[in-house]
């Protein structure tokens, strides 16, 4: 029986396993059952004291973990962590490698690529096993305007990155999991830590729900992106428990933060209810919102893209409906 | 402190304004740009800034690399003209088809390759975060592991003298702090600088700096196996359109009754609303 | 006309420039008629204010074909600035051609820096026609000229710091004016800023009076010979003054061709968009052919002066068709666009006033249809 060995890298912070990491692991048992042999599922995890994070991931679906612990790994660098895992690759040689499209996995996943002189499909938005027992993801170019497969059917393992939001995480009883602790000193000894040393880490605590928490993402766009508007934004979510994203105008503008924003290099979403104002549209907004449940949006000009992304569609002034809606909610 | 000699990795690419235009051959099922001109990828004029700021501080030469068919050659002079010093064009039918591993291998054996042509080590090599069409962003982590120098991406504050360099980076929910030492490999995110306007007066000079052609024979050191289709890991395999199945339906009547219709629907979705 | 890789990388680098520092004010500098001063420095620091002037003076050392590129590129936004930064090459080029080592030297690189503001006076309440007629009189005592007189519609009058004066210097053994040109500062005294016109086009540049009242100036101050400062003054309001409103319709022509398409492919009417309908067709036609012939026309006779072949006839044609067809082609252009044509949202309107403007400086169409045919019954 050839199992296959689908690995997915956990990122983990304070002791809580990073969402973006169990969905994958969720994905990963979903795809499983494309390889006729069937596929175990294995978690890959770096740091230092990883107690927590392993008592979580006992109900991931993963069937194995391994649980890489040296307290030079405590701090993320890439000069450690990617030396360190593609050993532990080298060793165990799994079929399919999957990362959270982070800034911390967008670094390592490709370094640990290149190291194995395999291929790595970045940000892909869908993923499966073929026919063929390949794995094919959907990856977004052009803005999202295009959407390309992409496999890497001679080289192992075959990586993918995607982003947080991306795939649903499920939720899995207690099961059996086997901890394999690997011992990664030798690797260690042999890099020069001198020459790239993490400092520290400055935290801007978002402002409100998270985006990918809320059951309704309130976007504003270039139509409302003046404080006036903005403070009617802001005072719905709240109202409604809602999570405030934007698109790059306000970004711009300063009313809104870089990780608020919604697109092919922002944030993807997928939350209940999408209601935007004064949001154009843009293929690349498009491509972060558009798995939406339900989606409403508000813009004077009846010609915007957004609504053929709609199912609610209403052709007024963004900021005079966010006006009265704010005035309408308690 | 001593002069530096950076790097910078710059792609031409499809205009990122017009990507709206961008569709598939429904017969080839190839990528259709009609009319949309090719610029200098944004990201990477950030990294051409970044450069020419600590060359201005600390004093060296900074040079361009891009991997890019021959009718490049404007673009990457509009480069020349905003102030980089000389400009090498990798260009070879054997590199087409390259997968984000073989482009970072053969950018990588270009800048090894010059470097020991000129006999100079090039201390910083600076690369855009991520490209507009492609957007792997994995080039530069790429470029860093095929040289084996410490490398860091979305950079959006960057200090060097001439052998250390103090970095900051953006992550989820904040940003790090990192200090290293040269040569290292970094990739640099747009909000980084505001790259300067070029002077009418640049571009003549921009005419009689080093622009120079690598070819896959001028870098014999390089190994075929990794080079074009053959070399790239990651294959392409069938392009649509993104879907799109929403009803699209449009409600009219006064503010009043638009409003009211976004709260029933937001209710009817589950989505808690007390009205006043 | 077929650009060289370095004129064409100077369009594309002047239009980044326009995009991030002009287009976004355009609307707002027309609906407040506020000249953008405070642009004139970064425009000096692209090469833009000096750009036909030796790179020894502090200019780019390019030619008029690329002084054309970089007006068009500013004035498919801003005709209001055009005509600003085109008048300041006035007063440049006055100096250049007409100026000592030391005048040169004196003011051409704070004004190739966008530091100093140019200008050139000539018109006056007889009429701007009435070139030879000029009553502004200069007369010399001793080692001082004294200036009296008034110009009127002077483009940058208020905020110019330097200003090439045309006065007359006497008469001839013919009893015609003899003009001198003069170079004067702002600030001196009796030399003033008088009446400010509100302009129903070309808004966003400063028109208005000038005063001379008892302006005293050292010998240094005169611009060239004296008695022949008209064919300084005349040169640079026929070549380098036609060039520049040229340019500047020729920018509104594209505003116009560009807003047309824009508006054919989005407005949908009877369930497609309008630019299936061929009475659109023809209209999008004929503001394409305006805007071809008026390029070439344009850039054939900026390459005639900078080959240094003669080029005032070709500037005439050029203007004339430039301005009239711009006028021609905003009005097909709010034609076109209906209703939506007439909303000050829209810049056709703006277009259209700019076109209009334009008509009267650097010599009506009259005007150049006398000099027109004045050069064909001498040449053909």
């Amino acid at each position: 029986m050839m199992e296959k060995k689908i690995w997915v890298y956990i990122e983990h912070h304070n002791g809580k396993v990073e969402p973006v990491s169990l969905e994958l692991l969720s994905k990963a048992t979903d795809i499983a059952g494309g390889y006729k042999d069937g596929a175990s599922v294995e978690a890959v995890i770096l740091g230092d004291d990883l107690q927590d994070a392993l008592a979580e991931l006992a109900t991931s679906g993963a069937n194995s973990i391994y649980a890489i612990e040296n307290k030079c790994l405590k701090e993320y660098s890439p000069w450690t962590y990617v030396p360190v895992i593609t050993q532990v690759v080298t060793k165990h040689k799994p079929d399919l490698f999957l990362f959270g499209a982070t800034a911390m996995g967008n670094v390592v996943g490709p370094s640990v690529a290149a190291r194995l002189k395999t291929g790595m499909a970045a940000h892909c938005i869908d993923l499966h096993i073929n026919p063929q027992e390949q794995m094919v993801a959907n990856v977004p170019a052009f803005g999202g305007k295009v959407i390309s497969e992409i496999l890497c059917p001679d080289n192992l393992p075959q990586m993918a990155s995607t982003k947080p939001g991306i795939f649903e995480k499920k939720s899995f009883d207690q099961h059996e999991v086997k901890v394999i602790k690997e011992d990664i000193s030798e690797v260690l000894e042999q890099i020069d830590l001198s020459k790239l040393k993490h400092i520290t880490d400055v935290e801007v605590t978002p402002e409100g729900v998270g985006l990918n928490k809320a059951e309704l993402v309130i976007c504003g766009g270039f139509g409302v992106a003046v404080e006036k508007d903005w403070k009617h934004i802001r005072n719905l979510a709240q109202k409604l428990g809602a999570a405030v994203a934007c698109t790059r105008p306000v970004v711009d503008s300063g009313l809104a933060k870089e990780n608020q924003m919604i697109g092919t290099s922002g944030c993807s979403v997928k939350p209940k209810v999408y209601l935007g104002f004064g949001v154009s549209g843009a293929t690349h907004h498009v491509c972060g919102m558009n798995t939406t449940g339900y989606v409403i949006t508000v813009n004077r000009d009846k010609a915007a893209n957004i609504f053929k992304y709609s199912d609610l569609c209403i052709v007024d002034d963004a900021d005079k409906i966010l006006a009265s809606l704010d005035e309408a909610v308690k | 402190m001593g002069k530096i000699n950076i790097a910078v990795c710059v792609k031409p690419v499809p205009d990122p304004q017009y990507y709206d235009r961008v569709g598939i051959d429904p017969v080839k099922k190839t990528i259709m740009r009609n009319a949309v001109p090719t610029i200098i990828n944004p990201v990477d004029k950030n990294a051409v800034e970044a450069a020419l700021q600590i060359k201005e501080s600390v004093g060296g030469t900074v040079t361009l690399f891009s991997m890019a068919p021959p009718m490049a050659e404007p673009e990457i002079r509009k480069m020349l003209a905003m102030g980089a010093d000389e400009a090498y064009l990798i260009s070879d039918r054997a590199f087409a088809g390259s997968d984000t591993l073989a482009t970072s291998y053969i950018i990588s054996s270009a800048i090894r390759h010059v470097s020991q042509k000129d006999g100079k080590q090039f201390d910083l090599v600076l690369c855009g975060s991520e490209s507009a069409d492609g957007a792997t962003s994995q080039v530069s982590s790429q470029i860093g592991e095929w040289l084996s120098l410490p490398h860091l991406w979305n950079v959006f504050a960057l200090s060097c003298d001439g052998s250390t360099f103090r970095v900051k980076t953006k992550i989820e929910n904040g940003y790090s702090e990192w200090e290293g030492k040269l040569p290292a490999v970094l990739g640099v995110s747009y909000d980084i600088n505001k790259p300067r306007f070029t002077p009418v007066m640049s571009i003549m000079k921009a005419k009689h700096k080093p622009y120079t052609i690598l070819t896959f024979k001028d870098m014999p050191e390089i190994d075929e196996a990794y080079i074009g289709l053959k070399g790239s890991p990651t294959k392409a395999g069938e392009l649509f359109e993104p879907h799109n199945g929403r009803s699209g339906q449009f409600l009219d009547g006064s503010v009043d009754e638009k409003v009211k219709g976004i709260i029933a629907t937001l209710v009817a979705h589950g989505i808690a609303v007390r009205e006043k | 006309m077929e650009f060289t890789n370095e004129q064409v990388m100077l369009r594309d680098v002047v239009r980044e420039f326009v995009k991030a520092e002009i287009a976004p004010h355009a609307a707002e500098w027309d609906e407040q008629d506020h000249c953008p001063d405070e642009l004139f420095p970064k425009l000096g620091e692209m090469g833009l204010c000096g750009i036909f002037v030796p790179e020894e003076y502090g200019g780019a050392g390019l030619g008029h074909v690329e002084r054309m590129i970089a007006l068009e590129e500013i004035s498919r936004y801003s005709g209001g600035l055009g005509i600003a930064l085109m008048t300041h090459h006035l007063g440049v080029y006055a100096i250049l051609r007409g100026g000592t080592e030391e005048q040169k030297k004196k003011y051409l690189p704070d004004l190739c820096a966008g530091k100093t503001i140019g200008g050139l006076a000539v018109t006056e309440p007889s009429g701007g026609s009435d070139f030879s007629g000029q009553q502004t009189s200069a007369v010399k005592n001793d080692k001082t000229w004294g200036i009296n007189g008034r110009k009127c519609f002077i483009t940058n009058s208020h905020n110019a710091d330097v200003t090439v004066v045309c006065a007359n210097t006497g008469k001839d053994e013919k009893g015609r004016n003899l003009l001198s040109t003069f170079i004067i500062e702002k600030g001196t005294a009796g030399f003033s800023a008088g009446r400010k016109e509100h302009k129903m086009g070309l808004r966003g540049s400063v028109t208005g009076e000038l005063v001379l009242s008892n302006v005293k100036l050292p010998e240094e101050a005169l611009l060239g010979v004296e008695g022949k400062g008209g064919r300084i003054a005349m040169e640079s309001i026929g070549e380098v003054g036609r060039a520049g409103m040229t340019a500047i319709c020729l920018g509104i022509l594209r505003g116009c061709l560009e807003d047309a398409v824009k508006f054919a492919k989005e407005r949908i009417v009877y369930g497609r968009p309008i630019s299936k309908l061929q009475a659109i067709q023809l209209e999008l036609a004929q503001i394409r052919i305006a805007y071809e012939c008026a390029n070439q026309l344009a850039y054939h006779a900026a390459g005639l002066k900078d080959a240094g072949k003669p080029a005032t006839a070709a500037f005439s044609v050029a203007k004339y068709y430039s301005t009239e067809n711009a006028v021609a082609a905003s009005k097909r252009l709010i034609d076109l666009m209906g209703g939506y044509g007439v909303i000050n949202e829209y810049a056709a309107g703006r277009y259209l006033r700019d076109a209009l403007a334009s008509i009267p400086s650097g010599g009506t169409s009259h005007i150049q249809q006398i000099i027109i045919a004045a050069d064909t019954l001498a040449n053909f």
